[in-house]
């Protein structure tokens, strides 16, 4: 029923080292909620089922936690409902693609156990590899899984139900949740599906690339703090994804040693998003706990009266944006260097498609610093922009003592990086995979080695001491100096700075917004009142500014729209033309028959082509009938 | 050791005096009369003797971020590529990490400009945030194809492996990289097409506008970080565009290294008397030229071998 295989000790590591750290936050933070029996049988039991996914040895018991897994965080995030419209529409909409997910999943589990959905993971391989057609059991488990990590396409709902959920939950969601799937594309592409094929591999990587730049592009246009975080999950999903895709591309080209690298890359990063992800999470809470509102416009200042939550907002920042020497960075080195190994790749389209994923995944790192300034200066720095930043104080010592451990889990994937690796490197090795650690190790400890033919070595504990010396020999040098400090207010050209004059977040993403306009599509509205009859003179201005995600318009609420034309067509159809209705139902009927021969394997194009006809003159003729 | 320890100082020592040559440069062929070449020293010395002025708005980040503005740029200039082929001890570090620490040296630069509440940091910070995301694919893509041609990423084995074996048979490949990384030297750096470090004009100014909160030391920091910024990039370009003269001995080389600097510091004032600055959304124009030409670098090695 349970397994305790190396990849599932490593998710159990992985789940302990995030819901510790929440576990401390969330006692701080219950004096908040208000139904608190409800909230914390739901916390428990959803901590208690992502330890069950990762144990889990068939597929009925894996399910079954998965389902739980679901629907506690689901109630979670209606925690703090109070029937706020917003609240019960992201709950309703994560509830709908999360089982939409878990069909593809079952679906997946009832093809590859053969029905017996009591047997064990290691037996499906010999089923799995009988079935006629592996890419559709692939395709299951892409919108099984990456439904549920927030991939695009189907990355819709994560923004709008990460950032509802009661802060430590947003953490345990975006930090560890969203791994779970993760988990299972390890567990169930290298033990059911493994021969991979290429194009497998090749489709990842796209989605991974796509998902990193959508993610921190809208990132960037939010003002909600923690809808910005939850964007930034999916453009961390993305740069995992793109570690996963040439670790299966690296495999399916048989080059074993790059693919390992990838995949321990990918694995990396994993632990270090679920890191910094749940500690900016925790930061974000503490700040909305104080100033009641999740609108960074509201903010600033905020360094002054929350020192702690803002230190600790600052390492995971400068993790996030992947600076050295920080966790975040090793592991995008470590991808970046996986995707230079594709320099001995043989097939020449391949090789000119990887710049691009390495143009996506720079630009991505570039603008997730652009995107963590304006996150960190606006909310922290500057002068108070409302009343509430004004009264914010320290949150209370659990929810620090939660947010400084996580920091501590954030060091220690810095520091420790050749421990964690190692035991990366012995997942990979237990799921049949080459050991690279003395690769990547080859000289010591602290040189991080690229495996790839001309790759490059980090040193991270070098990196930072020689930063944290040369920055203590700058201060001692301002120290013995004795310079005289004097206290005034900012210069602003002969004005008082206040409030109102500092650069909001908003304008700060401005440049980046105009020249990305073609994808925003923004709506904006200036509003003057105009001085008389003056066109230049105005005495006040308002301007207002919305981005509606592109996906969102085009391909759900288009998606919406055809479904609501069907619907409408079928409802005509069965309450006046009875007689149409039922040929409709006939007409089912084939293609279930005719599409199931195809599952079972008895497909030719002949029958096939023979059976489309059939099927198009009984709809011409019983369904759509002559046209007046 | 000597050597290196020597290259690091001399590194250190010149970088002023590069600014000041493309200042005092640029006066000369405006027909004004040049200002000394010295003139970065005196005014470093004359703002750490200072009395410096805190902003009451800002917080201990404005305390901190100016050292950590520095500290990763003197990091960097300890990995630089050898200048004399003994000096050739820590150079492994990669030109990622390279990438890695001037951004952690930007982030800090950003985030000092939203520190003071003035709306001329914000704008500056805002600016800088822009150009320097669109910044980054060039820079990596350029690395890409660089590490091809010299087979191997770290910059300090890529520049010997270059000035040993010069890449004859991937002229183009290295011509279109060479481009490239000119442009983000220009823009990096601060340089005309760009951004203008000479004014104060809050329609042009990216750079300036963010430390116009600092003085004294603090703003010593930051001028010494600038001039240091310019002579990584511009050491960058001479050791892997310009390869040679590594076999020399150690004082010509040196030399050579000097020349090699002072004809880029040449060409890069030559640019800036010609030319005016851009608009700020006409530079992602400019930064598409640099993306583009080193996605032609590496699709000419990859396809032509050239």
């Amino acid at each position: 029923m349970f397994q305790f295989d190396m990849l599932s000790l490593l998710f159990v590591g992985l789940i302990l080292l995030g819901y510790i750290p929440n576990f401390f936050y969330t006692l701080g933070y219950l004096p908040h909620v208000q139904r608190k029996a409800h909230f914390i049988i739901h916390y428990i039991a959803f901590g208690l089922s992502l330890l069950g996914v990762v144990l889990a040895n068939n597929s009925i018991v894996f399910l079954f936690f998965w389902e739980l897994m679901s629907l506690t965080s689901w109630q979670l995030i209606l925690t703090e409902a109070n029937n706020k419209r917003s609240t019960l529409d992201a709950a309703k909409f994560y509830f709908f693609m999360t089982h939409v997910g878990f069909v593809f999943l079952l679906l997946f589990f009832l093809i590859v156990s053969g029905g017996n959905l009591e047997i064990d993971f290691s037996h499906m391989h010999d089923i799995a590899s009988t079935f006629a057609y592996p890419t559709l059991l692939f395709f299951f488990l892409v919108l099984g899984f990456l439904s549920k990590a927030g991939a695009v396409p189907l990355h819709v709902w994560l923004p709008y139900a990460h950032p509802e959920a009661p802060s430590p939950v947003s953490a345990l969601m975006s930090g560890v949740m969203i791994k779970m799937a993760l988990y299972g594309f390890f567990r169930f592409l290298f033990d059911v599906l493994y021969p991979w094929q290429e194009e497998w591999g090749i489709l990842i990587l796209v989605i991974g690339a796509i998902s990193s730049l959508v993610g921190v592009l809208y990132a960037l246009s939010e003002h909600d703090i923690k809808a910005l975080l939850a964007n930034h999950s999916i453009e961390n999903i993305g740069i995992i994804l793109i570690g996963f895709g040439m670790g299966m591309i690296f495999d399916s080209l048989h080059l074993y040693t790059l693919s390992s690298f990838s995949f321990i890359a990918a694995l990396f990063h994993i632990f270090n998003h679920m890191s910094f992800k749940s500690l900016l999470f925790m930061g974000a809470g503490s700040v909305l706990h104080q100033t009641h509102t999740k609108n960074m416009e509201k903010y600033g200042a905020l360094i002054k009266s929350m020192p702690i939550t803002a230190w600790t907002f600052l390492l995971a920042a400068i993790s996030i944006s992947a600076l050295p020497p920080t966790n975040g960075f090793l592991s995008e080195w470590m991808i970046f260097q996986s995707l230079l190994g594709s320099n001995s790749i043989e097939s020449m389209s391949l090789k000119l498609a990887i710049p691009f994923a390495v143009f996506a995944l720079a630009l991505t790192s570039g603008l997730a610093i652009a995107c963590f300034v304006k996150a960190y200066g606006i909310t922290f720095l500057g002068l108070h922009r409302s009343e509430n930043a004004k009264h914010a104080k320290e949150v209370n010592f659990l929810m620090q003592f939660g947010m400084i451990l996580m920091a501590m889990v954030v060091i220690s994937l810095m520091l420790f990086a050749p421990f964690y690796i190692y035991y990366f490197d012995k997942a990979l090795y237990s799921l049949g995979h080459v050991s690279v650690y003395k690769e990547i190790f080859s000289t010591n400890m602290f040189n991080l080695h690229s495996v790839a033919n001309n790759g490059g070595v980090v040193s991270p504990l070098l990196l930072v001491g020689l930063l944290i010396g040369i920055t203590t020999l700058l201060m001692v040098v301002y120290k013995v100096l004795g310079i005289k400090v004097r206290i005034h207010r900012t210069w602003a050209g002969g004005y008082r700075t206040t409030a109102d004059t500092q650069y909001s977040s908003t304008g700060f993403a401005g440049p980046i917004r105009k020249f990305f306009s073609w994808l925003y599509k923004p709506d904006e509205t200036i509003k003057k009142v105009h001085i008389g009859e003056s066109k230049t003179k105005f005495s006040s201005a308002n301007y207002e500014m919305h981005v509606t995600p592109l996906f969102e318009k085009s391909l759900y609420q288009g998606t919406t729209k055809i479904a609501t034309m069907i619907s409408y067509w079928v409802y005509k159809l069965a309450h006046f033309e009875k007689t149409r209705y039922a040929a409709m139902i006939f007409n089912l009927l084939l293609t279930v028959l005719f599409s199931y021969r195809v599952f079972y394997g008895d497909f030719s194009w002949a029958t096939l082509m023979l059976e489309a006809v059939v099927m198009v003159i009984s709809i011409k003729i019983l369904i759509i009938g002559e046209t007046r | 050791m000597i050597y290196y320890i020597l290259t690091v100082i001399i590194t250190l020592l010149i970088a002023p005096l590069l600014l000041g040559f493309i200042k005092a440069f640029k006066m000369v062929l405006l027909y004004k009369k040049p200002s000394s070449i010295f003139q970065p020293y005196r005014n470093y010395s004359k703002l750490l003797s200072k009395e410096m002025v805190l902003s009451q708005e800002s917080s201990d980040i404005t305390k901190i971020a100016p050292f950590l503005v520095l500290s990763p740029l003197l990091v960097v200039v300890l990995f630089l590529p050898p200048v004399v082929s003994e000096a050739f001890y820590i150079s492994f570090i990669d030109a990622f990490t390279i990438t890695g620490l001037l951004a952690l040296s930007t982030f800090f630069l950003m985030l000092l400009g939203l520190d003071c509440a003035s709306s001329f940091g914000g704008l500056g910070s805002s600016r800088e945030a822009f150009i320097s995301s669109i910044v980054e694919p060039a820079m990596i893509l350029n690395i890409f194809s660089i590490s091809m041609m010299a087979g191997d990423l770290g910059v300090g084995k890529a520049s010997v492996n270059l000035a040993l074996v010069f890449p004859s048979a991937h002229m183009a490949s290295f011509i279109f990289a060479g481009i490239s990384f000119f442009i983000l030297l220009l823009t990096e750096t601060g340089r005309i097409p760009v951004d203008n470090p000479d004014t104060h004009l809050e329609l042009t100014m990216i750079h300036e506008a963010m430390i116009l909160d600092l003085s004294g030391f603090y703003l010593a920091l930051i001028e010494i970080a600038a001039s240091i910024k310019y002579i990584i990039f511009s050491s960058l370009f001479a050791s892997l565009f310009l390869p040679f003269g590594l076999e020399l001995n150690p004082f010509l080389a040196t030399l050579v290294f000097i020349i090699k600097l002072i004809l880029i510091a040449i060409v890069v004032s030559l640019i800036e008397v010609s030319m005016a600055k851009l608009r700020l959304f006409k530079v992602p124009n400019l930064l598409g030229i640099a993306i583009v030409f080193s996605f032609l670098s590496l699709i000419t090695f990859y396809v032509l071998g050239a």
